[in-house]
């Protein structure tokens, strides 16, 4: 039982991670490999918060998303020149300067040696602190998350975002002020990502910069890309399945260093499958 | 100084690593336009092909680098007829492309790590003991001139080929206008194939000189890739010469910036030259305007 | 037809209810009294730079589990070890204390096996009432971390502080240090940089990230200091590898101290023989007349076919197994009582040596300095 409650707040915070990178990549066709970076940042100001200034969860998680956006906004002022390829890799060098700053401010961070003992949060003298009240948390902030991305991609500002995918250049034509719009998109899929990191560090209750490399913004990007691109429900489902994958093939029986070897391979086997036979994911509306 | 002296030459060497990587990678993506992420699985294939030839079948260094420089030209044929030219016959988009190559990086790593396990692995066992040459007050070992080399023996190559040849005057064809070389009758597939088999064997060589140097895991190829391509960008992407310069710039930057400040920013500084790059002049040193 | 599924649909329920429902209830019996085989959570590295040591040292526990076994188990039920991969980084360690913790329900791990998996699992499983004892996790910041934890293998503050002490005994007062960035290797640095600042000396650090493999320039600007001596603090061999290949080819030539996982790796310190000679290390050493000792070393290399490496970590790991087992045998199958039992070890005598754990929680042992001599470990002193 206890198991599945592991997995299902996994799940959540996945899912949140997914929905908001599904705004930034399926919705505006901006490829960013950079998420990772604001799930990180969302997470050390939570876990610094907790620990060092005895803060309570909740202010700390929105000081947390608010921290990503601020972040996301910088950064955003660069990237929102850029499209396609070069926007991807300039998500990647700020990505990558991002777990740099995580890894090595360690007056800040304890770079590599990470923050162990982040507290459960508390609200009015309740503790989150057994794994069924914090799925119950998980799932209330996915489903906030979820409705609000929902609300925003019915809105005109959500049809203006999808028509900068289909054609940015008619639409600068029209007077729209394109970078405007992706850079707004940008700070709030960050701001959901800081979100999501608050969640993760709660949980585990240590974290460390490696949890928020490029390889995991990869893992988030591939989550939509299975998921489908375009649809909100798609990244759901994306999560689920590659959270679930995992563990299947744990029952397998293979030594933990094979295990983990073979999980890669089929999530890499079952990428280039994707895109040669299905490349807009399971349920996507919209290919690559 | 004399710390300048040795961290110019650790500079070439580091830049001349990448270079082999940078270079293949525009010579490939001039033609495709698409990046190829599977290009860093081709350096590990070719270090493990090193390691499989010298060190378990035990034969002599000139046959194992053969061997994985061979490997890694084979695979990189097999994996443009497998995925990459399906996929371009269904016009499928650049991000489908990279996606799908992504995928190849990540299993075949995974792949290697379960053949020849996930651990470091030295080759020094083919090498030797490392000799060593001093210049001035700056030491450097044989395996690492042999990459300078290398480095400068493939760009002079290359820029023989593309040149002078009518292979490459093909080539150049399909760089400019892959529609156009059609309809003059150039088959695109063929020379994208050759393409694949050329760029596949150096970064292959990039691989195997790396293993000798440093040693082999199978994780070699995503490191050597990722300050590859930043190389390719920096010095123009699709130019082969580009990836040449660029690749000794982002050397030089990350050695003697680590002069100043600490050495675990190195990553930082590769990336933030990147973003400078992508910011002033996403051309590159000598990209053309308009890509 | 539409009766059988329903029925068939209706024994499956019942059957999960009883199949659940029994799990729960012997879950819940579990405690204190042992019904059933005595679960041990493992949290070692088997996947990582740090995963050539998962392999042997769960060799090493499963050696003692057999013979523990054979000889009755406890109670007559045997030992069962529920393995988990700490990959040697914080965040698989709290991973895997999670589920040993919540899904497996044990009541003491062994592990982690690197500091920074211990670090990271100490609060989880201190706030589940599992008792935590670690074979070979060395970081002083462990000391009196919590009530249950302990550890058989002694902190670096000993090891930092004898280091230290042989290089101002050898006139070296500026220290080059080559440190990777994890939690054993800071912890070692700062008892050794104190150390060496109270005797009048500096030290000038490059730190670098596990992953890394050109060091060409950290060491250019370490050479440059013109240093006395050069500190290696690499937390696996993997990285000292490459390390020393770079320090012989760029003709280093100042002394050396290494860190104890380098000189408790046999094939590296012959490997690199002539680099190292004359290096200093401080290692919980082994002592090849203890009769445990040798139980392990001849039951290891009669099964494997080979000597395990890390023998100052066999030792230590063999040990734990036994004085899991005494303490479960005494206090029966409850984390905090079995933390307390340990806690209270006095004179024990093991394959380590005696082993008597103070307040802290710390084994009342040090490390002892050795000197390498052609490219072998010589105890200095003896």
């Amino acid at each position: 039982m206890e198991y599945f409650l592991h997995l299902a707040i996994l799940f959540s915070i996945f899912a949140i991670l997914a929905i908001s990178l599904q705004l930034i990549v399926g919705y505006t066709g901006l490829l960013s490999v950079a998420h990772a970076g604001f799930y990180g940042i969302g997470a050390y100001i939570v876990a610094l918060l907790l620990k060092n200034a005895g803060m309570n969860f909740f202010p700390a998680l929105l000081l947390g998303a608010l921290g990503s956006m601020l972040v996301a906004f910088l950064i955003g002022i660069v990237l929102s020149r850029f499209r396609d390829d070069y926007y991807a890799l300039g998500s990647l060098g700020f990505g990558v300067i991002a777990f740099s700053i995580l890894l090595n401010w360690q007056e800040l961070t304890r770079g590599p040696l990470g923050i162990p003992g982040i507290p459960r949060p508390e609200l009015f003298g309740f503790e989150f602190s057994s794994n069924l009240s914090y799925l119950l948390l998980s799932f209330i902030l996915l489903g906030a998350v979820y409705a609000f991305s929902r609300f925003l991609t019915l809105s005109s500002f959500g049809r203006a975002l999808q028509a900068i995918r289909e054609d940015e250049e008619a639409l600068s034509v029209f007077g729209y002020r394109t970078s405007w719009f992706k850079l707004a998109v940008f700070v709030i899929g960050a701001g959901m990502a800081g979100i999501a990191g608050g969640l993760f560090a709660s949980y585990i209750t240590y974290i460390d910069p490696g949890s928020f490399n490029v390889t995991e913004s990869i893992f988030i990007l591939s989550l939509i890309i299975l998921g489908g691109l375009g649809s909100l429900r798609g990244a759901v489902v994306g999560a689920l399945v590659l959270i679930l994958l995992p563990e299947a093939l744990r029952f397998v029986g293979f030594t933990p260093d094979i295990a983990a070897q073979m999980r890669q391979v089929v999530y890499g086997v079952l990428l280039i499958v994707l895109m040669l036979y299905r490349p807009q994911g399971l349920m996507g509306k919209y290919k690559l | 100084m004399d710390i300048a002296a040795q961290l110019t030459v650790n500079s070439l060497i580091a830049g001349s690593l990448y270079a082999l990587v940078a270079m293949s990678f525009n010579l490939i993506f001039g033609a495709t336009r698409f990046f190829n992420l599977a290009h860093g699985a081709l350096a590990t294939v070719g270090a493990y092909g090193t390691f499989y030839v010298g060190v378990v079948l035990g034969l002599p260094l000139s046959v194992a680098v053969a061997g994985g420089v061979l490997t890694a030209a084979l695979a990189g044929y097999a994996l443009e007829r497998l995925v990459f030219r399906p996929l371009r016959a269904r016009k499928a988009s650049n991000l489908v492309l990279l996606i799908a190559s992504l995928g190849i990086l990540i299993a075949v790593e995974a792949i290697l790590a379960i053949f020849f396990t996930s651990q470091f692995k030295t080759l020094s066992v083919l090498t030797g003991a490392a000799q060593t040459i001093h210049i001035g007050s700056a030491v450097i070992t044989h395996v690492q001139l042999t990459m300078f080399a290398s480095a400068v023996l493939v760009c002079g190559t290359l820029w023989l080929v593309l040149s002078k040849t009518s292979f490459g005057r093909a080539i150049r064809a399909v760089s400019d206008d892959a529609e156009v070389a059609k309809i003059v009758g150039i088959n695109t597939n063929v020379i994208i194939a050759a393409l694949f088999v050329i760029g596949s064997a150096i970064v292959g060589l990039s691989g195997v000189l790396y293993g000798l140097d440093t040693g082999i895991e199978p994780r070699l190829g995503f490191m050597l890739l990722l300050k590859g391509v930043i190389a390719a960008i920096v010095g123009g992407i699709g130019n082969v010469y580009g990836g040449f310069l660029g690749a000794f710039l982002v050397g030089f930057a990350e050695n003697f910036g680590i002069w100043f400040i600490s050495g675990e920013w190195k990553e930082a500084i590769a990336f933030g030259l990147l973003v400078l790059f992508l910011v002033f002049r996403p051309q590159g040193i000598l990209g053309k305007k308009h890509t | 037809m539409q009766e059988g599924k329903k029925r068939n649909v209706l024994t499956v329920i019942v059957l999960l209810i009883v199949l659940i429902g029994g799990a729960w209830f012997f879950a819940g019996n579990l405690k204190t009294s042992v019904t059933g085989p005595v679960r041990i959570g493992v949290i070692h590295p088997f996947t990582g730079d740090a995963a050539v040591y998962g392999e042997p040292m769960l060799r090493v526990l499963n050696l003692a589990a057999e013979k523990i076994n054979a000889e009755g188990g406890i109670d007559g039920y045997p030992i069962e070890f529920v393995v988990e991969d700490g990959k040697c980084d914080g965040t698989a360690a709290a991973n895997a204390a999670q589920k040993l913790v919540n899904i497996d329900k044990v009541e003491v791990i062994i592990g982690g096996f690197c500091s920074g998996e211990a670090l990271a699992a100490e609060p989880i499983t201190t706030a589940a009432g599992v008792a935590l004892f670690s074979s070979s996790a060395s970081n002083p910041k462990l000391s009196g971390i919590s009530p249950l934890f302990v550890r058989n293998y002694p902190s670096d503050s000993s090891q930092g502080v004898v280091l230290a002490d042989a290089a101002i005994a050898n006139g070296m007062r500026k220290i080059a240090v080559l440190q990777e960035q994890t939690d054993y290797a800071a912890g070692i640095y700062e008892v050794f940089d104190a150390q060496i600042q109270e005797n009048g000396g500096t030290t000038h650090k490059e730190e670098y990230t596990t992953d890394s493999y050109d060091f060409r320039t950290s060491i250019a600007k370490l050479q440059a200091e013109r240093p006395d001596g050069l500190f290696v603090i690499a937390n696996s061999p993997v990285s000292a590898e490459r390390i020393f290949k770079q320090l012989k080819e760029m003709g280093w030539e100042s002394s050396l101290l290494v860190s104890d996982v380098i000189a408790g790796d046999p094939t590296l310190v012959a490997t690199h023989a002539d680099l190292l000679e004359g290096a200093y290390a401080a290692e919980f050493g082994v002592d090849d007349n203890n009769p445990k000792f040798r139980e392990v070393i001849d039951a290891y290399s009669a099964k494997y076919m080979t000597e395990p490496p890390f023998q100052a970590y066999v030792q230590t790991g063999y040990d734990a197994v036994f004085l899991i087992a005494e303490a479960i045998k005494e206090v029966g199958y409850d984390g905090e009582k079995i933390a307390a039992w340990l806690r209270d070890v006095e004179s024990w005598q093991g394959a380590s040596g005696t082993l008597t754990i103070n307040s802290n929680g710390d084994p009342e042992v040090g490390h002892r300095l050795e000197v390498i001599k052609s490219g072998k470990i010589e105890v200095v002193g003896e």
